[in-house]
């Protein structure tokens, strides 16, 4: 390659085309591109990944979208919260003799004449929002600010070099490829089309935008990815262009006139002067320690681990009122994970319901926990169960055939969300229809770990891995937990973080989840053994008893850091138990 | 591409719609073209499966129908044009037909030269449509919205989905017709897409020569309309894959299809997938995407009935080698529930559930159901709830609901108010919903005394009576219930007597033909069993290995689709054999003191039943006495978990136990010789293994009790008289 003849963060859409034509110079058929790549995602790829070029990439979010300009690159994280189907778009036409693409862009370059040469090809569309309930601390906007500030300055001091590059480039091809006049010309074009946009809108570009700030959507646009590869509720990092119209004016009159106010596309209800549209090169899955503002620089020693396993462990304490079993259920708690699914069975999730929290003392501790919570991890929601929260909130996402949308719903989380449900307001009452459906919902939710979305004709199960803590006076009915204990305060103390400990702490709960399990073949024979005599003793115990020592048993040896389970933690597992089952007698 | 000559297509088309035989060997078309011009109907279905069987033709001429199906219809019509007969029957002409006849009077006055606008479109003069359906026999599976891809555009597919919103007939521009002020000419023009640019100023030669610029007026009497509705479907739950959102389509119907679907219906349909270019304003912003929808041409919709079930690819060859498996019985009852340990003879009677005995009709008028009632009563936590929501999910038709349904329908059926029209409408229930299908009722025993009520009148009666707010009918549930009902103190309690337990009044329980007991005991090896199953699936993410293939539910389903064809009826040598074997459970209910069961004549019936549903499953037309005896054994072991424990209190071992049914048995007889066979069935009826059996001869054999035949192990008592 002879250098990159496009700055691909300001200029992405000309990197796409001088590919193109690379590849139709070299004699390739445009229609054998259809459904995968000629080169560009491979450019993106090289240059965000090898040359370092991402951190560069601002993110797009509701601050930054004021200065971000169109065509240039970014990066949007969110949770895909709804899919729209695929978009047939044409792909590849002949504009007199010279072929153009139109991938990755929503409005053409060159007028489309319609010709025989035209090849119809397919993008999907991802509605995606950030992660709801996401906490400031990991949406690292600080960091981010820095960091596309400093991309910004880099951008102004690097563009003239990389403009000479370019151009330089421009005159050796000149000669060359006849081509290149015109994509000159093109950038050209490119560039003061784009002035004049943010020249001209900067300002109603802001006033256009719903003043949701702390939301803000983005309409992603995939090309030639398995269908498999991205599922609902997942959270992406997606790289790509982003494209804006902010003077885009709904056509209200004349839609309506034309189509019976029924056959028109979804993307009515999106129009882009309110949702930004990106046309993704590149997308990556991101699991909960891709939030963590800091790269982790601990190495996972023994012994740190511990100390930090320690740390929290003290700290969980002093938030849990002094009450060290709590702790301990809470620690674990806190870094389970549904890891897999067994017929119906989630394996590896533990719900924790502390219970004997009255009308006065669940105000006091709730909410010190909540706080906690919400310093140490990524997402986190408190839900308050009231009669009439629940006979009105519509939990389950539903779709509305109207506007061919996913409703969100309480229950529509990402991977590795927490919740709190507390249950200490709920008072005695009716509940409505809606009112059974949604207890049923958190019922399926907290057993499953699974929500029905209701999609009218047919519900649709889609599998969710969500830890939900349950505060309530009693055992919750509602929400049958896995762990239901007996919470003891002794004391109220206020509890003072530092901030590196907070950082280890979330590194410690991102990390440590996702360490590989195994029980060896001794230890197996002395839990079947135990589990054995454990049910001789007590006929009520069944599967799900035996399933939850289980992993109390792998989330106790995890947090030690371990992989797999030691004879030690699976008797700590069964103290743990033993002074369990004595409180709730 | 090279080029096609249309006019060749098109004496192609010709030869196929004069010549196609029908299974009669009368041309297949031409009868319907015949009807056509009679003004019987107005479609005309173009099947492709006989495009495919027409000798004549080529295979290209059939792909190229398949793949640019719109042009095609265009060909298709113009041949017909040429080969419509005239009207054998005098029919009424309409308005229509007077226009026709003064255009076509007219045409021969302005004969001054050919003018494309003045010339009549074929389009005005017809009186019929052209649809090529896909092939509908089944061979190909139908497409999921979400494999019709950018390449299928123009092709003719074959897709499957449910309705989820209709817009109202409306009606669409085909040929506009106008007349021009000045010269008084027609006009016609041509309308391909919903919008289209009216004419304004007179096309014809004479305008033009005289520079008239004559004003044409649109007639809208004259113009030729469609009806035209549109709809959206959406993706079928099984077609989902696990974390996505169905997918929807537009689809267009026209003419004759219009108002054939609804929403909520599950429909097959086939149709052309087009791309429609946006148009004015909005192909401007939209830049380049194309929207697509379906121009359907055919739609079928699904009937979840075991009797519509249509067999999809091999599987009637898989349904063939699985008829001939001696062991089919067992096969299908293992691939029930698979996941779920154990219980084979629990699946065993699920599977005769689905399969069921044929309905009967007596001379006058009395019906006797042929679905079979199941009721698993046990201790929490045996999965009983997931047997029933497995059962559902293999079922055709199966509805889930719990005895507390929380609808205000309830079960049964209830007189609703229409919140939009106000008119009191029926609205069915569970029962009603799963007619002809299965309906699994959770938590029996929870379920309101009045619903309890009616459910005695659906199961023998299978119909749902309404007697309210005016309105008096009668619905039919044709349902097999399938209950899960826990004791009436949580856990069944060993102390008290069965009825105690089973907490339903007698004149329900009469009504199912099983009712299981599935009792938690207290257990090293299953506890074990247990222990280890979890252990297993923590350490390795995954159940433990079945040991065998489970057939998929698609199979089964087929397969018992395939048997409930047939009827299998009694033959007279077996009716004594019954009625002994009913009058000896009688009788031993009459010796016992706290009886088990309530055996009533409806346990006749249900015997009869649950052997012909056997005797289905051997794809037999007649019961044999094999499966009466596998009915009596499933009726024996469903109370085996009280009968082991009443074993174990009368202090004898099964070995003992044995021994004395065949003494008995050779006692009542007054034989000394009984056969291995026949003491086999005896012993399983009360519930014990051939190993058992096995075990018991070779015991007594060695004190010389009986002798055993070493080729048959027949038995014969050494009696010291």
């Amino acid at each position: 390659m002879v250098g990159v003849a496009y700055d691909c963060l300001a200029n992405p859409l000309g990197a796409v085309r001088s590919t193109f034509e690379k590849a139709i110079a070299s004699g390739s058929d445009p229609a054998s591109f259809d459904g995968r790549d000629w080169g560009a995602v491979d450019l993106f790829r090289n240059f965000l990944y090898d040359d370092g070029g991402l951190s560069q990439v601002p993110i797009l979010n509701s601050a930054s979208i004021r200065w971000v300009q169109p065509n240039t690159l970014v990066r949007f994280r969110g949770m895909i919260q709804d899919m729209l189907g695929n978009e047939f778009y044409v792909g590849a036409y002949k504009d007199g003799s010279v072929w153009r693409t139109n991938k990755f862009t929503d409005v053409p370059q060159f007028p489309v004449d319609s010709t025989p040469d035209m090849r119809l090809w397919e993008r999907r569309m991802l509605y995606c929002t950030p992660v709801p309930g996401q906490n400031s601390w990991a949406e690292s906007s600080d960091g981010v600010m820095f960091t596309s500030m400093e991309s910004a300055t880099q951008q102004r001091e690097k563009r003239p070099r990389v403009d000479v590059e370019a151009t330089d480039d421009m005159d050796v091809s000149d000669n060359g490829i006849e081509g290149s006049p015109s994509t000159k010309k093109l950038k050209e074009n490119g560039h003061s089309s784009q002035q004049s946009i943010t020249e001209g809108t900067s300002s109603s570009m802001i006033t256009a935008l719903d003043v949701n700030s702390d939301s803000l959507p983005c309409l992603i646009k995939m090309y030639d990815c398995l269908e498999s590869d991205l599922k609902l509720n997942e959270v992406f990092e997606f790289v790509g262009v982003f494209t804006f119209d902010s003077e885009f004016k709904e056509d209200k009159d004349e839609s309506d006139d034309l189509t019976n106010g029924f056959s028109e596309d979804v993307l009515v209800h999106l129009p882009p002067n309110k949702v930004p549209r990106l046309h993704c090169f590149i997308h990556r899955k991101l699991a909960v320690h891709d939030f963590l503002p800091r790269s982790p620089t601990i190495e996972p020693k023994p012994n740190l681990v511990k100390e930090i396993r320690e740390a929290l462990l003290r700290h969980l304490t002093a938030v849990l009122g002094n009450d060290g079993i709590a702790a301990n259920f809470m620690l674990l708690h806190l870094l389970s994970m549904v890891y897999s699914r067994v017929g119906t069975v989630a394996v590896g999730k533990l719900s924790l319901n502390l219970t004997c929290l009255s009308r006065e003392s669940a105000p006091v501790f709730g909410t010190q926990l909540g706080l906690a919570l919400k310093n140490l991890l990524p997402f986190t929601q408190c839900i308050s169960l009231t009669v009439d929260y629940l006979n009105t909130a519509s939990l389950a996402p539903r779709k509305d055939y109207e506007t061919s949308r996913l409703i969100t719903g309480a229950l529509q989380l990402a991977e590795g969300s927490h919740v709190i449900f507390d249950e200490t307001r709920l008072e005695a009452g009716i509940l409505n229809s809606v009112g059974v459906e949604n207890a049923r919902l958190l019922k399926t939710l907290i057993e499953l770990q699974k929500v029905e979305y209701d999609f009218k004709f047919y519900k649709l199960d889609m599998p969710a891995d969500i830890q939900m803590l349950v505060l309530s006076e009693g055992k919750s009915n509602i929400l049958p937990a896995d762990v239901v204990l007996p919470f003891h305060p002794s004391s109220v103390a206020s509890t003072e973080v530092t901030a590196e400990a907070l950082e280890a702490w979330r590194w410690y709960l991102a990390t440590l989840r996702s360490l590989p399990h195994s029980i060896d073949s001794e230890l197996q024979k002395v839990i079947e053994n135990d589990l054995v005599a454990a049910r001789q003793e007590d006929r009520t115990l069944g599967t799900q008893d035996f399933s939850r020592l289980l992993t109390m048993g792998r989330l106790m040896s995890m947090s030690f850091g371990e992989t797999s389970l030691s004879l030690e933690h699976w008797q700590m597992v069964k103290e743990l138990e033993r002074l369990r089952r004595e409180r709730l007698k | 591409m090279k080029d096609i000559d249309f006019s060749a297509e098109k004496e192609l088309a010709k030869d196929f719609l004069s010549n196609f035989p029908d299974s009669n060997g009368e041309p297949k078309y031409m009868r319907i073209l015949q009807q056509v011009a009679n003004r019987k109907f107005r479609a005309i279905e173009i099947d492709i499966e006989d495009l495919f069987s027409y000798a004549e033709l080529d295979e290209e001429f059939r792909n190229r129908v398949q793949e640019n199906t719109r042009r095609y219809i265009g060909i298709f019509a113009d041949a017909i044009d040429e080969l419509m007969p005239e009207p054998t029957e005098a029919f009424t002409d309409d308005d229509h037909d007077i226009l026709m006849t003064q255009r076509s009077d007219d045409v021969p006055e302005n004969m001054d030269g050919p003018d494309p606008h003045q010339k009549m479109p074929p389009e005005i003069k017809r009186y019929f449509e052209v649809y090529i359906r896909a092939s509908s026999s089944g061979k190909s599976k139908p497409f999921a919205i979400r494999e019709v891809k950018a390449s299928h555009i123009g092709q003719l597919v074959r897709i499957s989905g449910i309705v989820t919103r209709c817009s109202d007939v409306k009606p669409l521009m085909q040929v506009a017709v106008y007349t021009c002020e000045e010269c008084g000419f027609e006009i016609y023009q041509e309308v391909t897409a919903r919008v289209f640019m009216p004419l304004f100023e007179c096309p014809s030669r004479r305008c033009i020569t005289n520079r008239t610029k004559g004003n044409l007026i649109l007639q809208l009497r004259a113009s030729k309309f469609l009806k035209f509705q549109e709809a959206k479907i959406q993706e079928l739950a099984e077609d989902v894959p696990k974390g996505h959102i169905p997918r929807t389509m537009t689809v267009h119907f026209r003419g004759e299809l219009t108002r054939k679907v609804a929403p909520g219906d599950v429909v097959k349909l086939s149709g052309i997938f087009l791309p429609i270019p946006y148009t004015g304003f909005r192909a401007m912003r939209a830049g380049l995407v194309a929207d697509t929808y379906l121009e359907a041409m055919s739609i079928t919709h699904t009937k979840k009935k075991y009797e519509d079930y249509e067999l999809i690819g091999d599987e009637e060859e898989q349904i063939a080698r699985l008829a001939e498996d001696g062991n089919i019985y067992e096969k299908l009852a293992r691939s029930l529930a698979p996941e779920i340990y154990g219980h084979e003879d629990i699946k065993k009677a699920l599977l005769l559930l689905l399969v069921g005995a044929p309905h009967r009709k007596l001379k006058d008028g009395m019906k006797i159901r042929g679905d079979l009632h199941i009721c698993l009563m046990g201790d929490p936590g045996v999965a009983k709830s997931q047997l029933l929501k497995h059962i559902i999910n293999v079922a055709p038709r199966g509805v889930y609901t719990t005895g507390k349904g929380s609808s205000g329908v309830g079960l049964t059926a209830a007189v609703q108010k229409d919140p939009v029209t106000n008119e009191m409408v029926l609205e069915g229930g569970a029962l009603v919903l799963a007619d002809m299908g299965i309906c699994a009722i959770d938590e029996f025993d929870k379920m309101d005394e009045l619903d309890r009520t009616a459910i005695h009148e659906v199961m023998e009666q299978q119909t749902v009576s309404i007697a309210k707010a005016g309105i008096t009918t009668s619905l039919n549930a044709r349902t097999a219930v399938l209950a899960a009902a826990n004791p009436a103190w949580g856990r069944y309690d060993l102390r008290r007597t069965p009825a105690e337990n089973i907490n339903l009044p007698p004149a329900l329980l009469s009504r199912f033909d099983l009712l299981w007991l599935i009792l938690d005991r207290a257990d090293m090896d299953s506890d074990l069993e247990m222990a280890r199953h979890v252990v297993y699936v923590h350490q390795n993410k995954e159940s433990p290995a079945l040991g065998f293939t489970p057939l998929e539910p698609s199979v089964i389903r087929a397969y018992i689709s395939a048997v409930r064809r047939l009827s299998p009826s009694v033959p007279q040598e077996l009716e004594e054999y019954i009625a002994s074997a009913y009058s000896s459970i009688r009788q031993e209910e009459a010796k016992s003191n706290a009886p088990h069961s309530y055996t009533t004549v409806r346990t006749l019936l249900s015997i009869l039943r649950i052997s012909a549903a056997i005797a289905r499953l051997r794809h037999s037309e007649t019961v044999a006495q094999s499966d009466v005896d596998e009915a009596l054994r499933l009726m024996h072991m469903s109370k085996f978990s009280l009968y082991s424990d009443d074993r174990q209190k009368s202090g004898l071992d099964p070995i003992g136990d044995i021994y004395s049914i065949l003494r008995d048995e050779s006692e009542t007889t007054g034989k000394q010789d009984v056969s291995y066979a026949h003491a086999l069935n005896l012993i399983s009826r009360k519930g014990y293994s051939e190993a058992q059996l096995k075990q018991c001869l070779e015991e007594y054999a060695n004190i010389n009790v009986w002798q055993i035949n070493p080729i048959s192990f027949d038995i014969r008592f050494i009696d010291a008289i």
